[in-house]
């Protein structure tokens, strides 16, 4: 790491822009050291209350269907759209002006601005205006620039660019807005509570709302056919932007247009919900500008003249990213935070460190990269395609894979070279990946070294002991030597399969193939064997199939051919076993999740990869289907009491296992069997895959494992310990890792109550 | 129209929302007499009372009320920014949410259910659709939410941008709905 700041001493600013590396590190240290907390609290808050949201509305599902064909459709149809707009805001007596660039949308404001001699305006909450830095462009011509949203006033005040796409501000706990403001404005009020501060922030804006010549608002959606404006807000303070001052501005993307004013109905049940949690928010305007209302005059002031109303679209790259087959899904996004607050990641560093200059989280890497460079994207690391984010996204935006795709560019931005291409080469990097970085070709590899490994494994275990094995590890692979490596084991899971002996074939039909995934294989082939073992118990029928890579790893590093390369070869070898009349059981929930979500977009033709999504199952996913149809008594056949480790229980669901619907019957079934489980509500341990093994990140990846740690500890105060249950490969290392306890695989457990 | 015993779960449904969202809700009978007793009564001691006549509901249920000395139908720019209370009607109110639906481009509603830091909207119970998302259907209440500029009003304005959940920010510190029968 080398670097010894102080985190405090980090500004956001100067870590904004991230296409160098060194920035991305800052970031992370300085996020963890100063900001960490608060965001914790803020984002962790509007994630449970969103779940309970979202679980009071009936029609979730078909509202987000409903949402995303609005969506793609008004994509598809944008130039159409935009012309009808400008029709529908000129009938309405408005302006309209499409903007190419950032600079040309700040022109055509400051124009306006300057023809009507404004010389304050007051805006309300724009995201979009920070990505065309709108007030430098307006200060710089003398028009003062009032940021009338509280989160967005704490930003002014700092100097900082927004953390969060809703709460721009969200970083800043209540004591360092007191130490702010203390700081920047001369007052003798104490300032130590949230309702000091508001009126504290409140009267100095009110005089502005009340003495601004014009209004610059943004826009949630905009309707082509009626010119219509929906503004989400709480504080009040969109609603006198666009109420109180002649002249109104509304900025915002062309990517914000949909069809039709009925549209609204849609989303205003969704927005809401999905960002705060919230039913609706305090205010949610619906406006077609200019307001037949009389113009407020402030006291002393003209009596009113005309309103006026200008809609400044901008495209900025967005018409390009239209284009990209990948990117143009980005333009989906309704920018509510979904995905910001179900990431683990971004819970505990927030959109300082994940994130550029105006965007953050899991969507913002592709809007760094569309509105400005490839290199602004590098951010984006910090997704681990944990894919939390997907099930709560309101348009059904597969975050992870445009993340996946921009690692890829930015792996082939860098340029292969013989050493690369070299170590690829022996490792099975497909050529179009042999310009990965050499740690990204190792964990992208993981099959090659699993191979190796347990072909010799006493020797290469003991290699890692050697003296300055791990030295080399780190300066060369980028492997952080902190972390326990997992022990290759003497024999594979496709061994000990092999040395089975007696095996009776199973009464339950269809019988099932166990993917031999090469995590377990090379790994942890004695869960495999669990999990063989407790099936058999219930009379299921269950053959191995031979140790394949299945793209997971490869994928993780944005090694996309390489991962295609392995899902072809994979996908016919277990299309195979279902023709013959087999379910697909697969132990390791990353894998089950290429199989049933991200070989959509490495396999095309035929139908196999809707048959490998529909077919395949989490091992105790499958004994629950198989218990319920054959109504078995699961405490007679695994009674817990039997379980040397106990029936007492902490369980921690893989985060791709929820996001598959799997995780819920791993409950079922071992509270069925007579267990007492507890279990975890983290989104994720911050392990996932690779991640926290790679030195730059791994102090990051502990800290997102505290919040799992910490649940642990809550557990258990009464009682002593529970018996710690993980049913990811890599959850297990991280809880090993966190509480230096052994840790099982549910299959485990079962398989020790069958004598 | 709602059939009456859908329309009763709407008006308790509506209730329990706008109380989950920190609103109060007195339900009384369509009267001057009972209008103008409510409105007095939710705005207390209230130095002055911004008053913007309705566009949908009969202006002659709020005549007896408007015969208040302090309640202001045509303030001026000081009055606007300087009075405790601010009456309008709310043209439509959903049950799901609690909210009241304004309309702003109606003279000068939008202002006066803005700048006062005590807000009470009138609506009538007829007007409730169950969902948000209704406001949106030219079949339900003739299509107004379709034309209108208007705001859905859910509580009194709030921020969490300064640490904990604080109510009342630059919109109404409280909100009063008087929904009438």
């Amino acid at each position: 790491m080398g670097t010894s700041v102080n985190p405090a001493d980090i500004t956001p600013r100067q870590v904004a822009n991230k296409s160098d590396k060194k920035a991305l590190r800052d970031a992370i240290r300085m996020t963890l050291g100063v900001q960490s907390a608060a965001i914790r609290h803020n984002t962790q808050t509007f994630n449970r209350n969103r779940y309970a949201a979202i679980s009071r509305l009936p029609d979730y599902d078909q509202l987000k269907d409903r949402a995303r064909q609005i969506k793609e459709n008004a994509i598809a149809n944008l130039p159409w759209l935009l012309q009808q707009l400008e029709a529908s805001v000129r009938a309405n007596g408005g302006n309209f002006h499409l903007a190419k660039t950032a600079a040309d949308a700040n022109t055509y404001i400051r124009d306006v601005l300057t023809r009507h001699n404004v010389k304050l305006v007051v805006k309300g909450k724009s995201i979009t205006s920070e990505e065309t830095k709108l007030n430098h462009a307006l200060e710089a011509v003398g028009i003062k620039v009032a940021e009338s949203d509280l989160a967005e006033f704490i930003l002014q005040v700092a100097d900082e660019q927004p953390s969060h796409i809703v709460a721009p501000a969200l970083h800043y706990s209540r004591e360092r807005i007191t130490a702010l403001f203390k700081r920047k404005f001369t007052t003798d009020l104490p300032l130590d509570t949230g309702e000091e501060l508001t009126k504290f922030a409140r009267e100095i804006l009110r005089q502005q709302f009340i003495a601004a010549d014009a209004g610059i608002s943004g826009a949630n959606l905009i309707a082509a056919d009626s010119g219509s404006l929906m503004l989400v807000e709480s504080e009040g303070n969109i609603r006198m932007t666009t109420t109180l001052p002649p002249v109104h501005i509304a900025i915002a993307g062309i990517e914000k247009v949909v069809p039709s004013r009925t549209d609204f109905g849609t989303f205003i049940e969704l927005l809401p919900r999905s960002g705060t949690g919230q039913p609706l928010t305090s205010y949610v305007s619906i406006l077609h500008p200019p307001l037949k209302a009389p113009v407020f005059a402030a006291p002393g002031k003209e009596p009113a003249k005309e309103r006026e109303f200008h809609m400044v679209l901008i495209d900025n790259g967005r018409s390009r990213m239209r284009e990209d087959p990948v990117l143009h899904e980005a333009l989906y996004c309704i920018r509510c935070s979904a995905c910001l607050n179900s990431c683990a990641n971004f819970e505990t560093v927030g959109g300082h460190a994940f994130g550029g200059e105006t965007y953050s989280g899991g969507i913002g890497g592709s809007w760094e990269a569309g509105t400005g460079q490839l290199s602004n994207a590098r951010f984006s690391d910090l997704c681990t395609a944990c894919s939390r984010c997907v099930p709560n996204c309101p348009v059904r935006i597969d975050i992870p894979w445009l993340n996946e795709n921009l690692r890829q560019r930015l792996n082939q931005a860098q340029g292969s070279s013989p050493v690369k291409f070299m170590f690829g080469e022996m490792t099975g990097s497909a050529p179009e990946d042999s310009a990965a970085p050499l740690q990204k070709q190792f964990f992208g590899n993981y099959d090659a070294f699993g191979r190796w490994g347990a072909r010799a494994a006493s020797l290469a275990n003991a290699s890692l002991h050697l003296p300055g094995a791990r030295a080399v590890m780190e300066s060369v692979f980028g492997v952080d030597r902190r972390r326990a490596l997992p022990a290759f084991a003497t024999k594979t899971w496709e061994e000990l399969y092999r040395d089975e002996k007696d095996v009776k074939p199973g009464g339950i039909h269809p019988g099932v193939v166990m993917l031999a995934d090469v995590f377990t294989n090379y790994g942890a082939p004695e869960r495999g064997m669990a999990a063989i073992r407790v099936l058999r118990a219930v009379g299921v029928d269950v053959v191995l199939s031979p140790a394949m890579p299945d793209g997971r790893a490869a994928m993780s590093q944005g090694m996309i051919e390489t991962a295609r390369r392995q899902a072809l070869a994979l996908a016919p070898v277990l299309r195979r076993y279902l023709d013959a009349g087999r379910k697909i059981v697969v132990l390791e929930p990353s894998v089950l999740a290429m199989l049933r979500r991200d070989f959509k977009h490495l396999l095309d033709g035929d139908d196999t990869q809707a048959l490998l999504a529909q077919n395949s199952y989490e091992p105790l996913e499958f004994l629950w289907k198989v218990a319920q149809e054959q109504r078995l008594d699961l405490a007679q056949i695994f009674p817990a009491s039997r379980c040397p480790n106990g029936t007492r229980l902490f369980y921690h669901s893989h985060c791709q296992q929820r996001t598959c619907n799997a995780a819920s019957q791993t409950i079922e079934v071992l509270r069925a069997a007579g267990f007492d489980v507890v279990t975890s509500s983290v989104e994720c341990c911050g392990m996932a895959g690779s991640f926290g093994y790679k030195r730059e990140y791994y102090e990051l990846s502990m800290a997102v494992g505290e919040d799992l740690f910490a649940q642990v500890r809550e557990a258990e105060p009464e009682g002593g310990p529970r018996t710690l249950v993980a049913s990811g490969i890599s959850c297990h290392e991280q809880l090993v890792a966190g509480m230096g306890r052994e840790v099982f695989h549910p299959a485990e457990l079962l398989a020790s109550t069958v004598g | 129209m709602q059939p009456v015993l859908e329309q009763t779960s709407l008006l308790e449904q509506f209730t329990n929302s706008a109380k989950a969202a920190v609103a109060t809700v007195e339900i009384i009978d369509r009267s001057p007499a009972a209008l103008r007793g409510a409105i007095l009564g939710a705005a207390g001691n209230a130095n002055r009372i911004l008053y913007a006549p309705p566009h949908d509901l009969p202006a002659a249920l709020f005549s007896e009320f408007a015969t208040d000395p302090r309640v202001v139908s045509g303030a001026t720019a000081d009055q606007m920014v300087n009075s405790a209370a601010g009456v309008t009607e709310a043209f439509a109110a959903v049950a799901s949410t609690g909210s009241v639906c304004i309309n702003v481009s109606h003279e000068r509603t939008g202002m006066v259910s803005l700048l006062a830091p005590l807000q009470i909207a009138v609506v009538a119970a007829e007007t409730i659709v169950p969902q948000p998302r209704d406001l949106f259907r030219a079949d339900v209440l003739g299509g107004k939410g379709l034309s209108r500029d208007f705001v859905f009003v859910t509580g009194p304005s709030a921020t969490a941008d300064m640490g904990p959940l604080v109510r009342g920010v630059h919109g109404p510190h409280k909100l009063h709905i008087i929904v009438l029968r």
